[in-house]
């Protein structure tokens, strides 16, 4: 409770250099105007006083400060909609897209890290290791367009982008259809890294005295793995795990572009563009809101795993 | 299918079509080829998705794209630049009576007349209070994009529900294309803030067809308007997908895999692989748009001096030089694929056009220009004359790969005739600002050489009177003209007010010839190319018609789809 409320301050720190930044940044919301030979400074002028942006900057942040926790998270200067309407829209496809990356990711990471540390040094480690290095160390951008082009381009087994083919009415095979590259895209990369982690804290821990004492004990392999090695070699993967939930909303800028996903990252690379500051603000709160909490749960996960660990 | 299998058959019966659309043929291969038939979804790829279709907000060119097949205005431009009715019967001029210009020849009375019978896709009647409403609107909604011509507009009189009589208070020329976009009275009159109303998304019009759905950043949909004024003969289409492409080298996937059926603006890079591909035909149609180098003539520092003179740049010899240094015909075949042509001013296209070409490329010429000049070779082959190196910046917009390619070769091209030049590129957001405050050097004066492109509306006034105007130099005082280059002419600034005093046509266009002529004749803008806009549809997607001043979705109603 009281880690909760020291929290608070730190997301208002958050949400004031958001802001200033935000403003700080060259172009601003009425740069895309600029290129109309029609629009005058008399349109510039009326534009900004009805975006408010006429208003000093002190006051422009309290009032969207005021309002966004009243719940009103104001209107996008492009596209004059609600930003919580933004939001819900895109939304929904950021959490299928990344809900199935982490659970996938989760179902995967675990078996193979425990797996390879067990088996060290085997032909079947080195293979791994060398799949996740090369997964790791590939930008996704091109993992993403190499899957486009082999996939969609070449073999034509799957569609190019998008969440649905448009116009045909719903349905299931298709849109998994267009869920499979992508997230085979972001799932690959992540892999990698949790694959990596689970390995080398399971080596640390098998070469633990109380995971001797226990197969001492006579205790099942299985047993001693599972129950014994694991539960303590993953405390760090909690710390990453914890760290993924906030992505589930804020979604994966470079892959949802690729791919033309409609969601969170696409939303925040366009409002960026366009510096459609309540859109970018209102992602930023919820954004930051969520990896304070989520870092907080790893916290309480820790004293789960490891009933050493006590905060005071 | 199956009325398309019908219509196709009464065709090759030659009977008229139930509609009386399709035109009668004579046999079933040349009714195939040449006949439209009906129904079938066009999918169109845009790699930009619009943030809203309400006319009076958007500043985005894919929001024409879409609302070229929904909203339409009392007058269009055809290809060739002429205006023609769209909602009205007639386009108002002064020879048919429907312009008049009042008697101190300060003012201008327009009647517009709509066509009878035409009615909004809810069944709603048009009528001329429409056309009062959408200049309220403009003139009454805070967020609307811009004014231009609605703020020139004294009154709206509607003497009958089919008449207007629009009153400027000046001689606003482009008022043919002023109403470009009607705005329905009787859905929006009632709502107190429209950017807060569905129509944001899906407005209502009196086109070939009406927004179904909107899913942002996923596609939109257009569904045949029944009560379209040429229903049921058109469209021949029953729907148009707009369907969002992350990129348009995605676009062009798509196209070639078949999931798409037509992509706008292609790159001309990107035209040697349609060419390639079978089934796939290309659309390049020049567009008004034209690539310059602009020379700063004045001093290169903060809110400079219009009166300044800049200290390499403000030889007329070496702007005539760096002219006759640039290689525009082979800079076109290498990197545009021969998909532009060089540029010769600022209005390429329409009744305005001057097309008189700059002179070619002759490096030797450029070298014994500087010479005779007086600009010496140094030791290390870059001129100097009385003390100052010809030494100059050359910005672009960042990360535009095509005009980093032609900044180097320029930057080659000027080095052998002794000029040196240095890349200096910021990102388009500050470069093309527009605005003081923004940090745009053009306006702040804070550049030697600025490669950009423009884009004028189909009256070149809006074009030629704020860039090259004397007193249109962008000054700390007044930051709103658009002299980048500081040109100042008093016999090209009287030409232009004399093309803005008058609504004769022959005399504007030797006006603004005059204007361009003497922007020639002082070489501070070298006119790169004027860029066509490429699009690219599957072959069996047809009844395109190419319109230099509209997106190609302008005649969606005259689409079809070969089966």
């Amino acid at each position: 409770m009281r880690r909760l409320l020291q929290a608070l301050p730190l997301l208002f720190a958050i949400s004031v250099a958001s802001f200033a930044i935000l403003k700080a940044t060259p172009g601003g919301p009425l740069a895309a105007y600029e290129g109309n030979p029609s629009f005058t400074e008399d349109d510039r002028a009326r534009l900004e006083h009805a975006f408010g942006l006429d208003r000093p900057l002190p006051i422009q942040y309290l009032s969207w400060l005021g309002s966004f926790l009243t719940g009103d998270w104001g209107y996008g200067f492009a596209s004059h909609q609600p930003v919580l309407t933004l939001i819900g829209e895109r939304l929904p496809n950021t959490l299928l897209l990344m809900g199935s990356v982490f659970v996938i990711v989760l179902l995967f990471a675990i078996p193979i890290g425990v797996t390879t540390a067990v088996k060290q040094y085997s032909v079947y480690d080195h293979a791994v290791t060398g799949a996740t290095f090369t997964f790791l160390s590939t930008p996704t951008f091109w993992l993403g367009l190499l899957l486009i082009i082999l996939f969609g381009l070449q073999l034509r087994w799957l569609p190019l982008g998008g969440v649905s083919t448009p116009g045909a009415p719903f349905d299931v095979v298709d849109r998994l259809r267009h869920l499979i590259l992508p997230v085979a895209t972001i799932s690959l990369v992540q892999l990698g890294s949790h694959v990596r982690y689970l390995r080398a804290s399971m080596l640390e821990t098998i070469g633990q005295e109380y995971v001797r004492t226990a197969r001492a004990k006579g205790l099942a392999e299985r047993v001693v793995v599972l129950r014994h090695a694991l539960k303590n070699a993953a405390i760090p993967l909690v710390t990453v795990v914890a760290l993924d939930v906030p992505e589930l909303f804020v979604g994966a800028l470079v892959t949802e572009q690729i791919f033309g996903w409609p969601g969170m990252g696409r939303l925040f690379l366009d409002a960026a563009f366009r510096s459609d500051y309540p859109v970018l603000q209102g992602i930023l709160a919820v954004s930051s809101t969520l990896i304070v909490l989520a870092n907080l749960l790893a916290d309480v996960a820790y004293g789960y795993l490891d009933p050493r660990i006590r905060y005071s | 299918m199956a009325i398309a299998v019908l219509s196709l058959v009464l065709a090759a019966c030659g009977q008229p079509a139930p509609g009386g659309g399709t035109s009668a043929a004579p046999s079933a291969t040349v009714a195939a080829t040449a006949s439209p038939t009906r129904g079938g979804t066009a999918i169109v790829a845009i790699w930009q998705f619009p943030s809203t279709l309400a006319a009076h907000y958007a500043n985005q060119t894919v929001t024409d794209i879409v609302n070229y097949g929904v909203i339409e205005g009392l007058a269009e431009t055809n290809t060739n630049g002429e205006y023609i009715p769209t909602l009205a019967t007639k386009v108002p001029t002064v020879a048919n009576g429907g312009a008049k210009m009042t008697a101190d020849g300060k003012k201008l009375d327009v009647t517009w007349e709509l066509k009878p019978g035409i009615k909004w896709s809810d069944g709603d009647p048009l009528t001329s209070a429409d056309i009062k409403y959408t200049w309220e609107i403009w003139m009454k909604d805070p967020k609307v994009n811009n004014r231009t011509g609605f703020s020139e507009i004294e009154s709206v009189d509607l003497p009958n529900d089919l008449t207007a009589v629009v009153h400027y208070k000046s001689i606003y020329a482009p008022y043919p294309l002023n109403f470009f976009s009607l705005m329905p009275k009787h859905l929006l009159e009632k709502e107190a803030d429209i950017s807060k109303t569905d129509y944001v998304r899906r407005p209502l019009g009196t086109g070939p067809f009406k927004i179904t759905e909107f899913k942002t950043d996923e596609s939109i949909t257009l569904e045949k308007n029944t009560n379209y004024r040429d229903a049921p003969d058109k469209p021949y289409l029953d729907k148009i997908i707009f369907k969002s492409v992350p990129s348009s080298q995605v676009g062009l996937a798509q196209l070639q895999a078949g999931e798409v059926h037509a992509m706008w603006n292609l790159t001309e890079a990107q035209t040697p692989d349609v060419e390639k591909t079978a089934g796939l035909a290309l659309q390049v149609v020049p567009g008004p748009t034209v690539e310059r180098i602009e020379l700063n003539t004045a001093e290169n520092k903060e809110y400079t001096d219009p009166n300044s003179v800049h200290p390499v740049l403000g030889d007329i010899e070496m702007r005539k030089a760096l002219l006759y240094a640039t290689p525009k015909q082979s800079i076109i075949d290498k990197l545009l694929f021969g998909k532009a042509k060089p540029g010769s001013s600022p209005v390429s296209q329409g009744w305005a056009a001057y097309k008189e070409p700059q002179e070619g490329y002759d490096p030797v010429k450029a070298n014994a220009t500087l010479d005779k000049a007086g600009w010496v070779k140094g030791s290390d082959g870059i001129r100097s004359k009385g003390g100052v190196r010809a030494s100059l910046t050359y910005a672009t917009t960042t990360g535009d790969q095509l005009r980093e390619r032609v900044q180097q070769v320029l930057v080659d091209e000027w080095k052998a005739i002794g000029v040196e030049v240095k890349i200096q590129n910021q990102p388009s957001s500050v470069i093309l600002s527009g605005s003081c405050t923004g940090k745009d050097p053009r306006k702040l004066g804070t550049f030697d050489l600025l490669m950009y492109a423009s884009t004028p509306s189909i009256d070149p006034h809006s074009t030629i009177l704020p860039r090259y105007h004397s007193k249109q130099i962008p000054t700390q005082a007044d930051c709103s003209g658009q002299n980048y280059t500081r040109f100042k002419n008093p016999d090209a600034d009287k030409a232009i007010e004399e093309a803005g005093s008058t609504l004769d046509i022959e005399k504007r266009k030797a006006a603004y010839a005059k204007v361009m002529k003497a922007l020639n004749d002082a070489y501070v803008v070298i006119w790169m190319y004027d860029r066509a806009n490429i699009d690219a549809r599957v072959t069996g997607l047809q009844g395109w018609e190419a319109n230099v001043w509209r997106r190609f979705t302008w005649d969606v109603q005259d689409w079809w789809l070969k089966k």
